[in-house]
């Protein structure tokens, strides 16, 4: 049986200091507890800086005494998060849980591991291999699909390629281009004109 | 569970400082439990994040230890006495989840009105105590003979007192004589909290180099090396009584400074002491065979037992009553950890350890056909053999201790339980 006494808690807890932290749980419904939302920005300094990411949040029956199953609802390029399923490989979350850890301090655990990627213990080895052969390409990557997928404006990504088309550049072209800069158009335009 | 959070108005009216919060429920820690490392959690807080099929881990600094300590009688009345209604809100709402569980937590006379410090810490020698000035709570002090600036009055005699009105004006006090160290007679200095729940002055208690360190209330072994300042306590001590505090710490320097084979060695010590004592239990624990998997000990609190096993043949809750083999060789009567009626005149019985053959048939037995795998005997082809896929079926938990045998005698297990079941299945 889930502890909701002690979720109601850290919900009041952690969306008190929402100003500081940028982190947000929210149920899904109000009626269950167990399927909650939780939201972390991208840590400043990395490719996903300016990402707001989704992270679903599952409690299981034994919560707090076992860990809560978490997984990135918003696509992202990391070595240790899949890239398919949104799966997230962090100790904490697995064998090294401990009942004094709580929904906040998980997710900014996770938001740690956004800034400190460890590709010796992928989750997706397809990003690892990138991260540890091409690492310019790896942040290219990570930043457009923050671009593309975790920012509020990432909607407008289909149309800043309308756009390009529509002034006379290949779709293909004009994607690759715009991955590179990590999705801002103006600088995507350059590259496209520079050829 | 949902009213709670409309009970959120009660809380603000009694609000308790964080120090005081368990970190594992976050409400007022209730009946708290002080581990070795010093960190405090409420009796069912600790109980239910205790692996009770390997080593367990303090749910904050992550301390591995093997025993479930009793609970801190001193703290669970100094909790009650400063947050009366928050502690009691708890006791309601703890009382009414122990009615599902069919087993309860240990239960404390209310002797509010008796002074607890020389029943709780003086149970063999209650001579030289001084006696605490009897508290009478709710009427003997009213808000306006003590109009102290916040609530909070200190006086300077031996007898010092620290009041707190709660919401309703009532004022309880906290004697100074509440947190005595039970050796010194004097105020606790740099506590700390034995597996038995007795507290002591960390000088207090002799730290023997070859064996564990033993209460000097009741005789308990303190089996996991010599714990740790409980600093929540310490804290509350020194914000609390910081004239005696200060006081205490200067004249036990002092002493030390006598001595000078003081702290420093005695801190090698003690970290000499816990890891030898971890080794001890990690090669014992290699020994699979002796491992009592889910129970403890009722007066250790070693979980999971050990070594040779006594159950009660005469208690009837559904918990049982059972001892390790040093508990049950000792003369100690101690109540049960969930409040047993165990009594003296019942019987044990050596209980076997669970064989990990019947382990496995056991959950092979909750398994469902289809994550089972067939094997075909090769000298009777009739004979079919089902055997549970242990590498995706166990849990994790259950995995880790099947498994957790080197290879060969995972195998030879294995070839157990098959040979089990084969002449099972002939015998048919």
């Amino acid at each position: 049986m889930v502890d909701f006494a002690r979720v109601q808690k850290e919900l009041q807890e952690c969306n008190r200091d929402f100003g500081v932290s940028g982190i947000k749980v929210i149920p899904k419904n109000e009626a269950n507890l167990t399927q909650l939302l939780g939201t972390i920005p991208g840590p400043l300094g990395t490719p996903y800086e300016g990402g707001t990411f989704n992270i679903d949040i599952n409690l299981p029956d034994g919560y707090p005494f076992e860990p809560p199953k978490m997984k990135f609802a918003t696509k992202v390029w990391h070595p240790n998060i899949s890239s398919q399923s949104g799966a997230i490989c962090l100790d904490i979350l697995k064998d090294q849980w401990s009942p004094a850890l709580t929904l906040k301090t998980a997710l900014l655990s996770v938001q740690a591991l956004l800034s400190a990627p460890e590709p010796d213990d992928p989750q997706d080895a397809v990003v690892a291999q990138q991260y540890l052969r091409e690492y310019q390409t790896y942040v290219g990557t990570a930043r457009y699909w923050t671009e593309a997928f975790a920012k509020a404006s990432s909607l407008n990504v289909e149309e800043k390629v309308q756009k390009l088309v529509e002034m006379g550049f290949p779709e293909a072209l004009v994607r690759s281009a715009l991955e590179s800069v990590g999705g801002d158009e103006n600088l995507a335009l350059e590259k496209l004109c520079s050829g | 569970m949902e009213n709670r959070s409309s009970d959120k108005g009660d809380m603000d009216g009694e609000d308790f400082p964080d120090e005081f919060q368990c970190c594992v429920c976050l409400d007022i820690m209730y009946k708290p439990v002080v581990l070795a490392c010093g960190h405090i959690s409420c009796f069912w807080c600790v109980f239910k994040a205790m692996d009770t099929w390997q080593e367990s881990h303090c749910p904050v600094c992550r301390n591995p230890y093997n025993h479930f300590p009793r609970i801190c009688t001193l703290m669970h009345f100094l909790l009650l006495k400063l947050y009366p209604s928050a502690y009691k809100r708890r006791e309601k709402q703890v009382a009414e989840e122990e009615k599902g569980y069919g087993h309860a937590s240990p239960q404390f006379e209310d002797n509010l009105l008796k002074s607890q410090s020389s029943e709780v810490l003086d149970v063999r020698d209650p001579s030289p105590l001084p006696k605490a000035v009897p508290l009478n709570s709710n009427n003997t002090c009213s808000g306006d003979t003590f109009p102290g600036e916040d609530n909070i009055t200190t006086t300077n005699d031996t007898n010092s007192t620290v009041e707190y009105k709660d919401t309703n004006g009532n004022c309880r006090e906290v004697l100074l004589t509440d947190l005595q160290c039970a050796v010194c007679k004097q105020l606790l200095c740099r506590p700390l909290v034995l597996n038995c729940g007795h507290v002591y002055c960390e000088a207090c208690i002799n730290n023997p180099q070859d064996s564990v360190c033993k209460c000097p209330v009741c005789q308990s072994s303190h089996p996991n090396g010599f714990p740790n300042v409980c600093l929540v306590l310490e804290h509350f001590l020194e914000e609390h009584f910081p004239e005696e505090y200060s006081a205490r710490k200067e004249s036990l320097a002092n002493i030390q400074r006598g001595t000078p084979s003081g702290s420093s060695i005695e801190k090698q010590d003690q970290t000499a002491c816990s890891s030898d004592l971890r080794n001890v239990h990690s090669s014992s624990r290699s020994d699979l065979g002796q491992v009592h998997f889910g129970v403890g000990c009722d007066y250790c609190g070693m979980c999971p037992i050990i070594g040779k096993r006594y159950k009660c043949k005469d208690c009837v809750e559904q918990i049982g009553f059972d001892l390790c083999e040093e508990c049950h060789n000792s003369s100690s009567k101690l109540p049960g950890r969930f409040n047993q009626q165990h009594t003296q005149d019942h019987q044990f019985s050596e209980e076997p350890p669970p064989c990990l053959r019947n382990l496995i048939l056991s959950l092979e037995a909750d398994y469902s056909e289809d994550h089972e795998l067939s094997i075909v005997d090769s000298d009777n082809p009739e004979v079919v053999l089902r055997v549970p896929d242990l590498s995706n079926d166990v849990s994790e938990d259950e995995r880790e201790t099947v498994a957790s045998p080197d290879s060969a005698d995972e195998d030879a297990v294995f070839s157990a339980a098959l040979s089990n079941n084969l002449s099972e299945d002939q015998g048919r």
